[in-house]
């Protein structure tokens, strides 16, 4: 197991009275805007989960100078918007309401079978010197309003505290603009999003394309369609945490340059392939909120699964270096090279950063964390154009 | 080993039931019509050599199959879409024991594998993208695979 006692408590919130230009922001003179935010591997504010990558977001109540900074934040390019738990978030941020002034919520549901519930608010947020403005975002496990419709907790886990995050919230930096889109703006939408009237149950509604939970970083004024994740490459047998930048835009400044990297178009939910040993995985996926790397591999190489409690990672009795090929909806094609080593001797450790971490899938294969060591990787956002074509892609 | 067989008059009650439910793992395939009318969606059958499939298409974007043994059985159910289907009515009486076996295995934001000696879960994807499987070891038709749950 990777769970251990927590030994400290994080001072996780730093209220910035009238932070105003004092996030570190813009450039005196009035050049390009910093585009580089911090981002760390850690075990995170619940100080157990490896490979969690993690920034510091600041949320402004909009219009105003009246802003939070919350450190802990997955960022998550898995999925899309910006979640913060409630007990995290000490802002009077605005909540949302739909066209008969109920109260606006949003659910989502992510791949280990645990959700996120909660009211809409907006808030400006300000990611290095880069701003979004009155942008809705999800506060999640408020206080005092309705519990998690039937069909939005669907037999999943409610992540509503630190220690089920493992988080003090996520940043969606995904592929899309919306976390939904077209399917929920009108029809019959899916259980995203729910209007709650007083007195009533949540119910199922659409929500225009602007009220849903956006990618902030498409709102940016500049440097708004992508984002380069920079982790350094790293040992082997881990590292006890791992500094990097996230960099907004792609082409934008001298430090976002496209280079050598390929472009793979993904389709329209969001998928490439990946050929490994001779099978086809036509539901693959990059993913810095996955902490493994997660193939189905009983039917190809026979990875055993660890024993007992960490039987979600694989425990191969040395470590195996393997390569795939993946194929971009657009054709283009190249070789990954990886790693995946026994995951209870990485473990052992007590490093919270591995680059060989691996995991069974359901007939997917999902490059988590573990593929962005040593491998600058763009994220290209949909319907953004970009000097190597337009969103949604990725290029490495 | 539960006796599954003896969960056979559900059905009935499945189609007397007020609020349409799932048909469900394990159980005969005959709720399969209340499932696509909660679903609202499109149904289709379509048949292999060893066993058949209900494919129901929702309105609201998601894609739930049930795989049917020749003996009637549900015995694997699959689902693809923006959102989960409910897997308390999905998995049915099997629910309690993929909530048992999934506290025990490790976090973090990932695809999810539960394994228990009479059942298999698997659920993962990405925003717009969700999609999972469960089965019955047991129940499935001889000569078929877990490949062939898709």
């Amino acid at each position: 197991m990777r769970s251990r006692p927590v030994l400290r408590l994080l001072s996780v919130v730093s209220l910035l009275a009238g932070c105003g230009s004092g996030t570190g922001g813009s450039d005196s003179g009035g050049g390009a805007v910093n585009n580089v935010l911090p981002i760390q591997v850690s075990f995170g504010p619940a100080d157990d989960l490896v490979n969690g990558l993690y920034t510091s977001v600041t949320i402004c109540v909009p219009g105003t100078e009246s802003c939070q900074t919350i450190d802990g934040v997955a960022v998550d390019t898995g999925s899309v918007g910006l979640r913060l738990l409630a007990s995290r978030v000490s802002l009077p941020l605005p909540r949302m309401t739909d066209a008969s002034g109920n109260a606006l919520a949003n659910c989502a549901s992510f791949a280990d079978n645990s959700y996120t519930w909660g009211p809409m608010a907006t808030a400006d947020i300000r990611l290095a010197g880069e701003q979004a403005g009155s942008v809705p975002v999800q506060i999640i496990g408020a206080p005092s309003f309705a519990g998690a419709p039937d069909d939005c907790s669907s037999g999943g886990t409610a992540e509503d505290t630190v220690s089920a995050l493992a988080a003090n919230g996520i940043l969606g930096l995904g592929v899309f603009r919306q976390d939904c889109g077209a399917a929920c703006s009108g029809g019959r939408v899916p259980p995203l999003y729910f209007s709650c009237p007083v007195g009533a149950p949540c119910a199922a509604t659409a929500v225009p394309l602007a009220k849903q939970l956006q990618n902030p970083v498409w709102l940016f004024p500049q440097d708004n369609n992508g984002v380069l994740v920079s982790l350094p490459a790293i040992p082997a047998t881990g590292a006890p945490t791992v500094a990097g930048s996230l960099i907004f835009g792609i082409g934008t400044q001298s430090n976002n340059s496209l280079g050598g990297a390929k472009v793979y178009t993904t389709d329209d939910v969001g998928n490439f392939s990946t050929v490994f040993e001779g099978q086809t995985y036509s539901s693959s996926y990059i993913d810095t909120g996955s902490n493994g790397l997660y193939f189905q591999d009983s039917d190809t190489i026979g990875l055993p699964a660890c024993p007992d409690g960490d039987s979600d990672f694989s425990c191969p009795p040395s470590t195996l270096s393997l390569t795939a090929t993946t194929i971009g909806h657009n054709g283009s094609s190249g070789g990954v090279a990886f790693s995946v080593a026994n995951a209870e001797s990485l473990f052992r450790s007590n490093n919270a950063a591995f680059n060989d971490l691996g995991g069974p899938d359901t007939g997917d294969f999902d490059w988590g964390l573990p593929f962005f060591f040593g491998r600058p990787t763009f994220i290209a956002i949909e319907g953004q154009s970009t000097t190597g074509g337009t969103g949604p892609y990725w290029a490495y | 080993m539960t006796p599954l067989r003896a969960l056979l008059p559900a059905a009935s009650l499945l189609l007397l039931s007020a609020t349409p439910t799932w048909a469900v793992l394990g159980q005969p395939a005959a709720s399969v019509a209340s499932d696509q009318q909660r679903l609202g969606g499109e149904r289709r059958s379509i048949a292999a050599d060893d066993f058949s499939v209900e494919e129901i298409h929702s309105a609201a974007g998601t894609v739930v199959r049930e795989y049917v043994a020749p003996g009637g059985q549900v015995f694997a159910v699959s689902w693809r879409g923006l959102t989960r289907p409910d897997l308390r009515s999905l998995l049915g009486e099997h629910f309690a024991e993929f909530e048992r076996a999934s506290r025990s295995s490790a976090r973090g934001r990932r695809p999810l594998v539960v394994r228990t000696d009479q059942l298999v879960v698997e659920t993962g994807g990405h925003v717009r993208d969700l999609r999972g499987r469960a089965y019955l070891p047991a129940l499935l038709p001889e000569g078929v695979s877990p490949a062939a749950v898709r």
